[in-house]
This record gives C-alpha cells, sequence and structure tokens, in this order.
C-alpha cells in the first residue's frame, strides 16, 4: 500500500476526527457558558443540581460516557437510536462544556469587585455590567487554560473509536488489520501534530489581539 | 485526605453506573425471550413479510418482524482478513461479506455492515445497535449463554504464533507453561489459555484486537499469541509486516466453529437463516464463495 493510499485513507479519518473537534468546540463554548451562570446562581437548587452535574461529568472518563450514551437506551428497551457520531457528539459536548465552564467561572471570579462597582457608578444594570465590562476580561484571562483544553479536545477525539467510530487512530487500525503494515499509525502522529500547531498559533494570535486590555 | 475520599466517591458513582447497566442487560434479555417465544407458537409459519393481522400474545413485535420492519438487517462485523474486509478500491469484500450478502437475497432484506469493537459486540446485540454478529464468530459454551448461533458453517481453530526464529523453542504446548502469550479478550483463543493444563503458568495479556495480539509478539512485548487460524495465516502472509512471524504448525489446539450470532431468543431469525444456508448449499453457491478465498476446506456444510 502506498503512502498516497494510507494518506487518502487516513485523510478520511481525519475528516471524522476535524468533525468531533469543530461541533464539540462550537456547541460547548456557549453551553458552558450557561452552566457556569448555574453553578454561579444564587438560587440554592440550580446552584447544587449544576455543582452535581459537573462532578459527576468531571468525575468519570469521557469513554464511559460515549458507551452509557450510545448503548444505555438500547440496553434499557428504549426507543431511541442515536446514530454513532451523534452519540460521541452528545457525551463531548456535555463533557467539554462542564470543563468550559470551570474555566469560565474561574474567570468571572477573577474579576476584581471595582470593576463592578464602577459599572454601578456609571448607572449600568447587572447585565449590562457583565456583558459590557466583565465578559471581555473574562475572554482575555482564560485564553490559556482554554487553549489547554482546546487541544487537549484534539486528541480527545481518537475516544470515539470505542464505539467503533472511524476517526483518525481507528482509521489507522483498519489498515493494520486489512493489509497488515504498522507504520500508519505512527504516521497519525503528524496529522495530530500539524493540526495542533495551526491551533496554538491561532491561540497566540488571540492573545496577542487582546493585548489592549492590560490590567 | 480530601481528595482520597473524593476519589472513593467516584469509584463508588462509577460502580453504580455500571450495575445500572448489567440490570438493564439482563432485563432486556428476559424480555427477549419472553416476547419470541410467545410469538413462535402463534406464528410458527408466518411468512417473511412479518403480517401485522397475526394476534401477538405479548403485543409487542418479534425480533423479525423489528428487522423486516427496518428493511436492513444490521450485520456486526471487524475488518479482517478473509472475513470482512477492504479492497484496493475502498470496497468491502471477504468471504464472510458474499456469504452475508447471498443470505440476505435469500431473505429479502437488505444487509448492513456495521464495523464494530469485537470487546463489545453483546453489547451492541442487545442494545439493538446491530442485529447479528456475522465475522468468523467461533462457537463457544460460554458465548451461548449471550447469544443465540446459527448452525455451524465453517471449521476454525486456534493458531499459535511466534517470532520465526523462536518457533523451534516450542515443540508443544508444555514448553509454554512460562511465557506471556497474548490474546484478544473474549476470543476463542482466551479460552484456548484457559482450558490448557500446560499453560496455566503463562502470562495472559488481553488486548483489544486480534492484530494488536500480533503486534505484542512481533515487538518482542509477547513471547507469543494465540489467534484464528485463518486470521493468522492471512495477516503473516509474506508482503506484511507480520511476516517475520510464524504460525506453529505442530500445536493443534481443539477445533472449532464458526456460525453466525443473534440476540438470545431470536430463533425466528436464526431458523429463516439457517434454511437459507441450506438453499445456499444445495446450490452449490457457497461452496463458490468459499472456494474464491480459499476457504472451501475448511467449509462444513455444501462443500
Amino acid at each position: 500500500m502506498s503512502f498516497w493510499d494510507v494518506t487518502r485513507q487516513l485523510a478520511d479519518g481525519f475528516g471524522i476526527t476535524l468533525l468531533i473537534f469543530g461541533i464539540t468546540l462550537a456547541a460547548s463554548l456557549p453551553l458552558g457558558l450557561i452552566i457556569t451562570f448555574g453553578s454561579m446562581s444564587k438560587i440554592p437548587p440550580i446552584k447544587w443540581i449544576t455543582k452535581v452535574f459537573v462532578w459527576i461529568i468531571r468525575g468519570t472518563p469521557l469513554m464511559l460516557q460515549i458507551i452509557l450514551i450510545f448503548y444505555g437506551p438500547g440496553l434499557l428497551n428504549w426507543d431511541v437510536k442515536l446514530p454513532r457520531l451523534t452519540a460521541v457528539l452528545i457525551a463531548f459536548v456535555i463533557n467539554y462544556s462542564c470543563y468550559f465552564s470551570e474555566i469560565y467561572r474561574g474567570g468571572i471570579e477573577s474579576i476584581s469587585k471595582g470593576q463592578y462597582e464602577a459599572g454601578q457608578v456609571l448607572g449600568m444594570t447587572k447585565t449590562q455590567i457583565f456583558f459590557k465590562i466583565v465578559l471581555f476580561q473574562v475572554v482575555k484571562r482564560i485564553v490559556p487554560p482554554m487553549g489547554n483544553e482546546i487541544i487537549t479536545l484534539v486528541k480527545d477525539t481518537s475516544l470515539a473509536r470505542v464505539i467503533a467510530v472511524a476517526e483518525l487512530v481507528k482509521a489507522a487500525e483498519n489498515i493494520i488489520s486489512v493489509k497488515g503494515i504498522i507504520w500508519p499509525l505512527f504516521y497519525v502522529g503528524a496529522f495530530y501534530l500539524l493540526f495542533s500547531a495551526l491551533l496554538t498559533m491561532l491561540l497566540n494570535f488571540a492573545e496577542k489581539k487582546m493585548n489592549y486590555y492590560s490590567g | 485526605m480530601k481528595k482520597r475520599i473524593l476519589s472513593v466517591l467516584v469509584g463508588a458513582v462509577m460502580c453504580l453506573g455500571l450495575c445500572g447497566c448489567g440490570g438493564g442487560e439482563s432485563n432486556s434479555n428476559v424480555n427477549g425471550s419472553v416476547d419470541n417465544s410467545g410469538a413462535n407458537s402463534t406464528n410458527n409459519n408466518s411468512s417473511a413479510d412479518g403480517d401485522s393481522s397475526t394476534p401477538d400474545n405479548n403485543g409487542g413485535e418479534t425480533d423479525w418482524d423489528y428487522i423486516v420492519n427496518k428493511g436492513k438487517l444490521v450485520v456486526g462485523i471487524t475488518y479482517n482478513v478473509p472475513m470482512n474486509y477492504q479492497d484496493d478500491s475502498g470496497e468491502l469484500i471477504g468471504f464472510e461479506t458474499e456469504f452475508t450478502k447471498a443470505v440476505c437475497e435469500k431473505l429479502g432484506v437488505e444487509p448492513d455492515f456495521q464495523v464494530i469493537e469485537w470487546t463489545k459486540k453483546e453489547f451492541e446485540l442487545n442494545a439493538k445497535t446491530i442485529d447479528l454478529v456475522w465475522n468468523g464468530l467461533t462457537v463457544t459454551d460460554e458465548r451461548k449463554e449471550n447469544m443465540l448461533f446459527s448452525k455451524s458453517y465453517l471449521k476454525n481453530k486456534q493458531a499459535t504464533v511466534v517470532k520465526a526464529e523462536n518457533a523451534d523453542k516450542y515443540p508443544t504446548t508444555a514448553e509454554m507453561g512460562s511465557i506471556t502469550i497474548a490474546v484478544e479478550g473474549g476470543s476463542a483463543g482466551e479460552d484456548v489459555i484457559k482450558n490448557d493444563e500446560a499453560l496455566k503458568g503463562c502470562t495472559k495479556v488481553s488486548m483489544e484486537a486480534q492484530k494488536d495480539a500480533l503486534l505484542e509478539v512481533k515487538t518482542g512485548q509477547a513471547d507469543a499469541c494465540i489467534i484464528d487460524f485463518t486470521m493468522a495465516k492471512a495477516a503473516t502472509a509474506e508482503g506484511t509486516d507480520f511476516a517475520d512471524l510464524k504460525v506453529l504448525e505442530n500445536i493443534q489446539n481443539t477445533d472449532e466453529e464458526y456460525a453466525i450470532g443473534a440476540r438470545l431468543g431470536d430463533t425466528e431469525t436464526i431458523a429463516k437463516i439457517n434454511a437459507a444456508i441450506d438453499e445456499l448449499a444445495a446450490e452449490g453457491k457457497l461452496l463458490e464463495i468459499a472456494k474464491k478465498y480459499n476457504l472451501d476446506d475448511a467449509l462444513l456444510i455444501g462443500a
């Protein structure tokens, strides 16, 4: 099997990897903020339910969550059939939203009281203060920890293969099974490296762009 | 200290989660078999179009009705030569692939090949994410507790694979008592180690797939691996990365048989498949497919 044949087959798997990455990121970024509001809520039931939920999701392996979401309904005899990729996406979005929510919370809590007071002096409402003063400072502060999670997400996509979704690593494993050649498994490392290099550059760029909020 | 308490709690939650799954699984088994035994007594001779006029004591559809209503039979496979694999153009071929297509044609349903993780095949069946396991599935007593088998159609045996330069070290299994042996978790190869007195002292490594067991031997992590004979022969052929491995022809493990696995209690589907297999065997079609993949010597019916 030539280098190009292997590359072409792996590219198919890489497409799935990118899809999981892109949809998870696009959905968990806003969803994470909603969970943050829940865990910072002043209403105790909402606050504690959210905190317990985040604890369960962060406290169990993502692999287990994927298996539970995909096989769970069928094992309980429910009439729901999730396509494999959908089950993976649901598990990833929930999992990453919870991690993001804690990063957001850390960012929000790091903003000094003076910023809120300044807003009040200007006669802004609570919502105005949050969206016009606090949020942009939060975004700037959380770029480095978010970058960490985002790059972890690139590699976590390989967990999708536990329910036989043919992402990049699974694509390489299929080549071993069928052709009996091993090197494609290590070649996938290059795909991940290139992609995370691109992301690192983007994240650095974002950090520089936000330099003007010094302080 | 706090961390330790937390980790114990997390462990407890995970255990609960697993118990929950186990309970669900056995539940669905019971329901499945009750449904089918009831339905079979009422519509023993119903035709393949699953007539809805037949009174059904249990108010639910049988497994076969379920498959017919979907219009397709979802078959769980893994890529392995010569059973189910992709040719250079990416098309699925292989003995089992063609066999499945031929049987489905007789049954009037569309086959839908779904790649699965082999260690989760029982999960997939019970969760109804697949309808059959049809991929060189060895019949074992343990598997009979979790799935219903069709008639056996192909002979199989387990092969012991070692590095070619070590082949002379192991004239019998007695010399393999203290080495490391890799197998696929839940495979018939794992049973060989369990059942062979001479192998009691060996270190067993359970892998996710048969190819991973080969990789263990190739890299020297394990001294030997025990995998399906047909797979071993194809995988260690000239031109593969495993060509420096050798199948030990002198070590003969007990003969086994391949069959198709369905959900427990799915007697109707299995009866229909068995009838279709008999027809294919009588027509000589089964032999034709087997010859194409050099498996005609191993064929149990229609040879």
